[in-house]
């Protein structure tokens, strides 16, 4: 049946009689479970996450590499993302043309990207497609060539790009709080430089692609629709076997900073606003304090029930955009708040801000307020997992961050079990107005004075 | 009974067949007393469902002296209403596991939730209520007044770009007030906007006849209907409110006009085109064209601008852009490109290169390797977007407002997949000329270039 049916027709559409003053009554969120997924290692060390979900004729890949930026030489930040650019541009038998118009062909869309931690591939085809896909996938992980002419014209529109994103307010705020907040450890490094895109070339490129994108390095997630699933790890062997495992390199340990209270403004003259914002080292999804503290952050300002939400937008209206994050990162964390303010309420706004913080380590959270944000906190994350991309997401992201299927299978349980003297404890070490690095991106002749008023100000200027 | 109980669906909400894309979504429509139109599509094979209202009115039907008005309104929306006071909207939703929004688009405004299913009845139950009863007070108006102005600052006036796009692009392309004006409203407009504006435009618009309600995912279509019924059938209907005059005057020849961007550090151009009308042949001719032109990493403009003449960095393109895409494109609308390119290009370099490709096509048409590989990608995409609930309830609800046809969800691909090379071919020549074309420059500050 392919057109619409007319319901009217059925009839018999008594409406109830309701109080309307309050809403209807509804169950508790149903229980969620996590499909079933079977592991697998190729010799070569190789993990592969297999899930079988049959609802759609799609197959979604996510290739994820401990390849981060967090990897990358001192001297060469931007490293690991030039590698996630480039690594679709051209393999040892795949000019960059033919491998796009490879995998258009098949109607697969493939892209990477790097962040702090890892390099992630993310793909999806048609299932009657896999096998090329797969092929496409395995070219690209064991012999991406990374061609001279594709580095030279990367060079060049990261320079442009790079111009735009130093443009952009947010861009200079999320970089200078990582370099405040991080001190020389590998995670204060957000944007590469003018110099390090210069200084890149072909033989930093391979060395990095030859340390870091190997087998024992990686972990590979599939979900979808496969013809036979038992064929599927046939063609992980032949395609993924000969893929020769190394040890990656030992990082050298890097020191993080203890937190303590700065506030840096980095001048942008003519801004309209002041970007503000604010947070301290924090803690990777392994700690024993990250659940309380995924709840205090959603208290504090996770959505549009949060403190910051209604009183820094709905009740003072100093910004359309004001909330709090958590995050995780795989050895480390960064937790803390941001808002976009008019320049005329700089102040009271850092205020209010830091009053927020300061009052969720000092007072209980209500029991409403807990309730709430369990109920929001569990219910989204079953939503995150509707689709089949979420699945893959959400199951690579445990793979790279040295977690199992039990952190998803108990997420919504661990939620649960938060109890609030925890968030009042966590939102006093991680919540700390005393250690929370202040950054402010605007027009420092508009806002200078303003903002010294809350404590004494680094200047810095914009690049 | 119907495709919406069939145990079949419950597997799989898309089934692909030999032709086409052969998508077989399932939806039931109807129409409540008052004029609601209600559509349903079940999906069983995850526990969220969808709920989405669309309203058939957008920022083209703003007055003079109030743009931006819509969108203030759709903020007012969440303002609070008889039995959800402020604050209660989005806790309510937010407390029983959901996420929330609206947009405020040129042709039609929407809110929305995604939900576990069992929550279905809360989000009606909010739905209605602001529907029947939005509470409408001075001190909310001046609070959101601030909260847009906010928006306006952070998303547009403190960005390189948007400005352009917003404020100078329309009206360069558009003559008639109605669509030359900007969406998010000057702050002049802002401030003078009243809480009588507010009741007045919730009167005439946000009436049940003049909206759609669509739920997509888990939930039973009796039960469904059951809520539906109780809670907003007995909103009133209004007088179905006057369409705007959009008409606008024929297009006088090429235009280029230069845009001094204070905050933008590399150059950019918009060029475009009046569009043709929505659900023509030419439409879909011109859609395909930008899927060869623009879409993935194969395209025409990847491939041989930013790679070949290595001029372009970035590129943006649909019909309709910058608001919203092909599928809530309606005429008179423009088919527009927004390429970022290197500063060692002039933008009129750049804008002949952009021309030569359009040129190509219309002398030597589309291989038909290269129109099948398009089609591939483009099938692919269209799956992967309806595999979501929200997307496939805000599908089927744009193509009601628009069209009076949901079923255009599964079919519209189809159309777009029967398009031939020759059609494409016609289509740069119709379209897509010199003599049609109007250009915005966006010019870098020149104190920051060589910086």
């Amino acid at each position: 049946m392919r057109a619409a049916i007319a319901l009217a027709a059925c009839g018999m559409l008594a409406a109830q009689s309701i109080d309307r003053t309050k809403p209807p009554e509804t169950g508790p969120l149903r229980d969620f479970k996590l499909p079933a997924t079977t592991d697998g290692t190729l010799p070569n060390g190789f993990k592969v996450v297999l899930v079988e979900d049959g609802r759609y004729p799609m197959v979604e890949l996510r290739l994820g590499f401990f390849a981060g930026s967090r990897y990358d030489p001192a001297d060469l930040p931007g490293l690991s993302e030039t590698v996630a650019s480039l690594v679709v541009e051209g393999t040892a038998s795949r000019t960059a043309r033919q491998f796009a118009e490879e995998s258009a062909a098949i109607g697969a869309g493939i892209s990477a990207s790097s962040s702090s931690d890892s390099l992630i591939v993310t793909a999806n085809s048609p299932s009657a497609q896999f096998g090329a896909l797969l092929e496409l996938i395995a070219d690209m992980a064991v012999n991406a060539s990374f061609p001279e002419s594709e580095v030279r014209l990367r060079k060049q529109n990261r320079l442009e790009e790079l111009k735009d994103q130093r443009s952009q307010p947010d861009v200079l705020a999320n970089e200078k709080l990582h370099h405040v907040v991080f001190g020389r450890h590998p995670y204060s490094k957000t944007l590469p430089t003018e110099a390090s895109i210069g200084k890149l070339d072909r033989a930093a490129i391979l060395k990095f692609r030859d340390a870091y994108l190997r087998p024992n390095n990686a972990a590979m997630v599939l979900v979808g629709r496969f013809e036979n699933t038992k064929t599927v790890w046939r063609m992980l062997e032949q395609k993924f076997g000969k893929w020769e495992r190394k040890d990656p390199p030992t990082e050298s340990k890097a020191e993080i900073p203890e937190p303590a209270r700065s506030i840096s403004l980095v001048d942008r003259p003519g801004s309209v606003q002041a970007d503000i914002q604010m947070a301290r080292v924090a803690i990777p999804r392994t700690h024993a304090d990250w659940f309380p503290l995924v709840v205090a952050n959603s208290i504090l300002g996770g959505g549009t029930s949060s403190r910051l939400f209604n009183d820094v937008r709905e009740k003072r209206g100093f910004a359309y955009n004001v909330h709090s994050e958590a995050e995780a990162l795989r050895d480390s964390g960064i937790a803390g708040a941001l808002m976009q303010v008019r320049n005329e309420v700089a102040e009271p706004a850092i205020r209010a801000m830091l009053e927020h913080f300061e009052k969720m380590g000092s007072e209980r959270v209500t029991a409403q307020e807990l309730s709430d944000v369990k109920n929001y906190l569990s219910g989204t994350f079953v939503l995150g997992l509707a689709k089949p991309s979420g699945v893959a997401d959400q199951l690579l992201k445990t793979r790279l961050n040295g977690l199992t299927n039990a952190y998803l299978e108990t997420y919504v349980d661990k939620i649960r079990r938060v109890e609030p003297d925890r968030i009042q404890a966590v939102s006093k070490k991680y919540f700390d107005p005393s250690r929370a690095s202040i950054v402010v991106v605007g027009d420092a002749k508009a806002i200078k004075a303003a903002v010294e008023k809350v404590g004494p100000v680094t200047m810095d200027e914009a690049r | 009974m119907n495709a919406l109980t069939g145990t079949l669906l419950a597997a799989a909400a898309l089934l692909p067949s030999a032709a086409g894309a052969g998508l077989t979504i399932p939806f039931a429509k109807y129409r409540l007393g008052n004029g609601l139109r209600v559509i349903l599509s079940r999906d069983t094979s995850a526990p969220v469902v969808a709920v989405y209202v669309i309203y058939d009115v957008g920022a083209r039907h703003e007055e003079k002296g109030r743009s931006g008005f819509a969108h203030l309104f759709e903020h007012m929306m969440f303002q609070g209403s008889a039995n959800a006071p402020k604050g209660v909207h989005f806790r309510t939703v937010e407390a029983n596991g959901g996420d929330l929004n609206g947009s405020t688009h040129a042709d039609y405004t929407d809110y929305f939730e995604t939900l576990p299913s069992n929550k279905l009845p809360v989000a009606l139950w909010l739905e209605s209520d602001r529907m029947r009863s939005l509470a409408i007070t001075d001190a909310n108006l001046a609070n959101q007044k601030e909260a847009v102005k906010e928006e306006r600052r952070m998303r547009m006036d403190n960005r390189p770009y948007v400005t352009a796009i917003v404020d100078a692009f329309p009206k360069l392309v558009f003559q008639n007030w109605q669509n030359s004006h900007t969406m998010i409203g000057s702050f002049e407009d802002l401030n003078a906007a009243g809480t009588a504006d507010v009741a007045k435009f919730f009167k005439t618009h946000y009436a049940p006849n003049n909206a759609v309600l669509v739920l997509a995912g888990d939930f039973e279509a009796a039960e469904a209907k059951r809520w539906i019924e109780t809670y907003f059938a007995d909103i009133p209907a209004q007088p179905r409110p006057k369409l705007p005059d959009t008409s606008e005057p024929a297009a006088a020849g090429p235009r280029w006009e230069k845009y001094d961007d204070k905050l933008a550090q590399v150059p950019g151009v918009i060029v475009s085109w009046p569009g043709p009308k929505r659900r023509s042949p030419d439409y879909y001719a011109l859609s395909m064209l930008d899927a060869v032109l623009t879409a993935g990493n194969s395209s025409r403009f990847k491939l041989e601008l930013v790679k070949g003449k290595e001029s372009v960095v970035s590129v943006e393109a649909n019909l309709g852009w910058p608001y919203g895409s092909a599928r809530d494109y309606r005429e008179p609308g423009v088919y527009s490109i927004f390429a970022v390119h290197k500063p060692a290009f002039t933008a009129r370099q750049v804008v002949e290169q952009i021309g030569g490709e359009i040129d190509r096509i219309r002398k030597e048409g589309v291989p038909a390797k290269e129109l099948a590989r398009v089609k591939a990608y483009l099938e692919s995409s269209a799956i992967l977007e309806l595999q979501g609930v929200m997307r496939r309830a805000a599908v089927l609800g744009q193509y009601e407002i628009f069209d009076g046809d949901p079923s255009f969800v599964n079919t519209e691909m189809d159309k777009l997949l029967a398009v031939g090379a020759e059609e494409v071919k016609a289509a740069a020549a119709r379209y897509l000329t010199a003599r049609r074309r109007s250009v915005l420059e966006i010019a870098v500050s020149p104190k920051k270039e060589g910086n």
